[in-house]
């Protein structure tokens, strides 16, 4: 009841800070402000209810991960209602976390809902994708529906399903690309963390559940998904597309890894929330480049590193993180889910390795082409504001943490569900 | 800790005079930049301390976790044993001459600070990545190196530099990727990333693989093949050398820094884990092949280049699979020894280079041609020197290395080679002398066949005193030897070939010189310009790794275009 309450709270501090912000509509810095502070309250509420010696833990990255997104913001109007859906969507996703069997799939229902809104209300603004993510969330929303209905073990594959939309895997990751693609203001670099977060979560709820078939399909998937994305970021001209395909490609690696091992020790929740950040620090990144010459091209852009150098040397430690070198969280949590005892010599585990490599080029190919080169003399420059350097500079010192962190630190944060699967194997967590 | 964590401070010197020198900025000055080298110099000097400490009291070891207790997500722990300070005291001592020559050389760049900062960054990198007590830190550092040295080998507005870079850095994260398989593969069939229990268990526990049907493998191969892969890409071996090249446009320090210090990482990984390469001789027998491949090739390629700073590096690159050739015959030692030597020569030819490169483009008349002054023909004298010096001297060493140091020649192929080898190359180095100097004077032949053998010999001694510094124990050096033994018909095949060739070298010369036809059939002639044309291509690889490239974005392209969800 107290575990429940401690999660409950902050999510209705989240939603309440989101209808007081209308009280403050007219003022977009005094709306700034209230977003932040309420993420910051959330955060603190979770810190306190669970304790410091619990170590950090899922919900708890949800918060971090809005506060930071917002901070970076520039005090606008036109990003006003990307604040108020920030907390709306943080108070969902953290009732989300805490909700148990059908409130939770009502919640993830409302969640899909809202996306698709979102998507439809915002689709001028999307590049591509848009129609294939609204139908994919749409199917998302009969899935859940045949989750709360049907028995075992259709409901849990259909649940599963949706869990897929959130946390990537192809084919259904096409709601997750429109989503960091096509949405405004914040929001892209919030959501990289939030669906993530929550589809790891219903994955470890229902995976015990489901048949030995799609168990046995689901390394598969991963594996496909993994080079799918890698190959599909390689070819993207447009920065956010880009982010996304390499989020499909490096979560794709984290369902391989799970559904292999059928175990989550806290290394998948370090490798997890690593990615995450590394992306909502590199779409934030992107977004002051957006938010002073538009949502341009990548061919259109390039040798920043001269004219802002605090955004070249923020912008290329987030992407060395991203793409997975040491000392940043994604390499340690890389490393720990490769060290784990067991892992099976096999070769999807060189596909996996080389999907890795992939990263490097793609993400150096980015870094390259935005940073470097000759910058263009018709652009009028200016560097990152101390906000953004902030959030940004923030980001990158909680991604190094993340990666000397001792293990132990990181739970995994999923809810009370049987331990042991039907058929004897063994669940661990 | 022991009494002797004061070693610890070694490798931090380094990095805070790199954060002194970023924080000062485009505010520090040749001065500043002088203090910045004095923690340099206080590392430089604490490697000496660290080696006559670990040579005289054996090796220390300092972790910041319990292995095997899941502490800190990457173990950090340094251990310092002879082969590391020995590497140490020339990382820092290379790091810290190029420190002190860029605070001239570069002082008029506007990357001064920057460039200044990510040498000593380097040189710190480089430290801890000698001193790692385990193999996960080795490899985070391994992996800084990768990335680093795209740092270090572009001009961000040049483009050629950036292409370069792009190169330099895929190359080695693809090697990366196969050091990362091997330490997964370790971890999981010997359940650990220790070094010491590592081989422990390694040698304890022989583990058989079988990866197809049929076809089995020891655990030990396949660790260590994968792991030599890795050092192929630091260390520049075929096919993965063409880096290198392309990284030639790079400040003349940092191609001192490079050659010198970084490109060494190879060669000191297969020492680091010499114990595991000894319990595979399959490996040691792929490192001997690819070493050679890489020494023969580098020195044909770097025979047609025409651009002093490419000449140099095919030369590093042929020098490299020599130390990558003698680690495949079980010399470890030799190959630290060679890469000491070669490490302070090449630093010391890449600095002058710079210096030559400044006055060649302020005198426009340098080098003067000093041609017209030798001799058209080699004189009767200098054909004498030669072949006593390809044809006597290598009897006379086989005798006393036989006789007077005791080397059991018949029981360690590794060494004849090796002789053979000291052979060839110094053979090759009187041949171009000749030709340089074709001068009939008795006192240039006998200075320079005293020096030959002086060199030889002082060359032979301290190879010899150096294995007994860095393996102590004989058996160790035997057992390597050993489990590197060629087959007897390859070995003898080897030793033949090799007397052939440079016996028969020496006849094509003497007759070409003397204005006679050799009767070469005509498919040799058009070999010959055949392998001209692809030495000067380099092979071709470099073609071929653009063409993969170009596919892999074709098939990515084409799978974005007819995917769902393509990119407008």
């Amino acid at each position: 009841m107290a575990e429940g309450l401690s999660l409950w709270l902050p999510a209705a501090v989240s939603v309440a800070g989101a209808v007081a912000g209308f009280a403050v509509w007219s003022k977009p810095a005094a709306l700034k402000v209230l977003a932040v502070g309420v993420s910051l309250a959330s955060l603190a509420l979770l810190v306190a209810s669970s304790g410091a010696a619990a170590g950090v833990s899922l919900p708890m990255l949800l918060p971090i991960a809005a506060c930071l997104s917002l901070l970076g913001q520039p005090a606008h109007e036109d990003n006003r209602a990307a604040w108020i859906l920030t907390l709306l969507l943080l108070g969902l996703g953290l009732s989300m976390l805490t909700a148990q069997d059908g409130m939770g799939l009502i919640l993830s229902a409302l969640l899909l809902i809202v996306l698709v809104a979102l998507l439809y209300r915002y689709r001028a603004l999307s590049v591509s994708h848009l129609w294939q993510g609204i139908g994919i969330y749409a199917c998302g929303v009969v899935c859940l529906v045949l989750g709360l209905v049907a028995a075992p073990p259709v409901s849990a594959v259909a649940v599963l399903a949706v869990y897929a939309m959130l946390l990537p895997l192809a084919p259904v990751h096409a709601g997750y690309v429109a989503a960091l693609a096509g949405l405004p203001g914040n929001l892209p670099a919030f959501l990289a963390c939030l669906l993530p977060v929550l589809g790891f979560h219903g994955l470890l709820a229902v995976f015990p559940h489901l048949p030995d078939s799609a168990r046995d399909a689901l390394p598969w998937l991963g594996l496909v998904g993994a080079v799918y994305g890698a190959l599909k970021a390689l070819a993207q001209p447009r920065v956010r597309a880009l982010l996304a395909y390499a989020n499909l490609s490096f979560f794709s690696m984290l369902w391989w890894y799970v559904a292999t091992m059928r175990t989550a020790p806290p290394q998948a929740v370090l490798y997890l929330a690593a990615v995450g950040l590394a992306t909502n620090g590199l779409l934030q990144a992107w977004y002051a480049i957006r938010a002073r010459y538009g949502d341009m091209d990548l061919r259109a852009i390039r040798g920043l590193a001269q004219p802002m150098p605090r955004f070249a040397v923020l912008f290329a430690l987030l992407a060395l993180a991203a793409l997975g070198l040491p000392p940043f969280g994604v390499f340690a949590g890389f490393m720990g889910l490769l060290l784990t005892p067991g892992l099976p010599l096999s070769g999807a585990l060189a596909v996996i390795v080389l999907v890795w490599l992939t990263a490097s080029w793609y993400y150096l190919g980015l870094l390259q082409r935005l940073l470097f080169g000759r910058h263009r003399p018709d652009l009028r420059y200016e560097d990152l504001g101390r906000t953004e350097f902030a959030a940004l500079l923030a980001l990158m010192l909680i991604l190094f943490a993340l990666g000397l962190a001792p293990a132990r630190v990181f739970q995994p944060g999923a809810p009370a569900s049987p331990a042991q699967v039907a058929g004897g194997d063994a669940w661990i967590r | 800790m022991s009494g002797m964590s004061f070693m610890i401070l070694v490798p931090l010197f380094p990095l805070a005079a790199a954060l002194f020198i970023w924080v000062a900025g485009s505010r520090l000055r040749e001065r500043q930049a002088w203090i910045g080298a004095l923690p340099i110099v206080a590392a430089c000097a604490g490697t000496v301390l660290t080696l006559l400490a670990v040579s005289t009291q054996g090796p220390v070891s300092v972790r910041f976790y319990e292995p095997g207790a899941g502490g800190l997500a990457l173990p950090v722990g340094f251990y310092f044993d002879r082969l590391s300070a020995v590497m140490m005291t020339l990382i820092s001592l290379v790091g810290t001459l190029i420190y002190l020559y860029s605070t001239g050389h570069m002082h008029q760049d506007r990357g001064y600070h920057w460039y200044l900062g990510l040498i000593a960054f380097t040189t710190f990198v480089l430290l801890c990545m000698v001193s790692s007590a385990n193999l996960l830190m080795l490899f985070v550092f391994w992996q800084v190196l990768s990335w680093l040295l795209y740092l270090l080998s572009h001009n961000r507005t040049h483009q050629a530099t950036l292409n370069g870079a792009f190169k330099t850095f895929t190359l080695l994260r693809a090697a990366d990727m196969a050091f990362l398989m091997g330490i997964v593969m370790a971890h999981a069939l010997y359940g650990t990333v220790e070094f010491q229990e590592l081989f422990e268990r390694a040698a304890a526990v022989p583990v058989v693989l079988s990866p197809l049907p049929g076809l089995e493998i020891s655990g030990a191969t396949a660790v260590t093949l994968l792991i030599f892969i890795g050092a192929m890409g630091k260390s520049a071996q075929l096919p993965m050398h063409i880096w290198l090249p392309g990284s030639l446009y790079a400040p003349t320090p940092v191609h001192a820094m490079l050659h010198a210090g970084i490109i060494n990482a190879g060669g000191f990984l297969l020492n680091r884990l010499a114990p595991l390469y000894g319990l595979s001789p399959t490996t040691l027998h792929v490192v001997f092949a690819v070493g050679m491949l890489t020494a023969v090739l580098g020195a044909s390629m770097m025979l047609v280049q025409n651009d002093i700073k490419k000449t140099l590096g095919f030369s590093t690159i042929g020098q490299m699979g020599y130390m990558i050739m003698e680690c495949g015959l079980g010399a470890f030692a030799l190959a630290v020894f060679h890469l000491i030597a070669h490490g302070i020569f090449k630093g010391t030819v890449f600095l002058n280079c710079g210096n030559v490169i400044h006055k060649v483009r302020q005198e426009p008349t340098f080098p003067h041609n000093t041609h017209d002054t030798e001799a058209p023909e080699l004189s009767r004298l200098t054909w004498l020197t030669g072949m006593l010096t390809s044809l006597l001297i290598p009897l006379v060493i086989l005798l006393l290395t036989h006789g007077v140091l005791r080397i059991p020649l018949w029981d360690t192929q590794g060494t004849v080679i090796f002789l053979f080898f000291i052979w060839v190359t110094s053979s090759q180095a009187i041949l171009t002398l000749t030709r340089l100097r074709a001068v009939a004077s008795w006192k240039v032949s006998v200075a320079m066949l005293s020096t030959l053998l002086f060199v030889v010999f002082t060359y032979l001694f301290a190879a010899e005193a150096f294995t007994h510094f860095l393996y102590p124990d004989p058996a160790t050096v035997t057992r390597y030897f050993q489990a590197a033994a060629l087959p007897g018909p390859l070995f003898d095949g080897l030793v033949v070939g090799t007397t052939l060739l440079t016996v028969l070298s020496w006849v094509y010369l003497y007759a070409q010189a003397h204005g006679r036809a050799m009767p070469l059939p005509a498919w040799v002639q058009a070999l010959r310009v055949r392998l001209y044309v692809l030495l000067m291509n380099r092979l071709y690889i470099d073609a071929l790794h653009d063409r993969l490239g170009r596919g892999i974005m074709r098939v990515a392209h084409g799978l974005d275009k007819h995917s769902f969800g393509g990119s407008r």
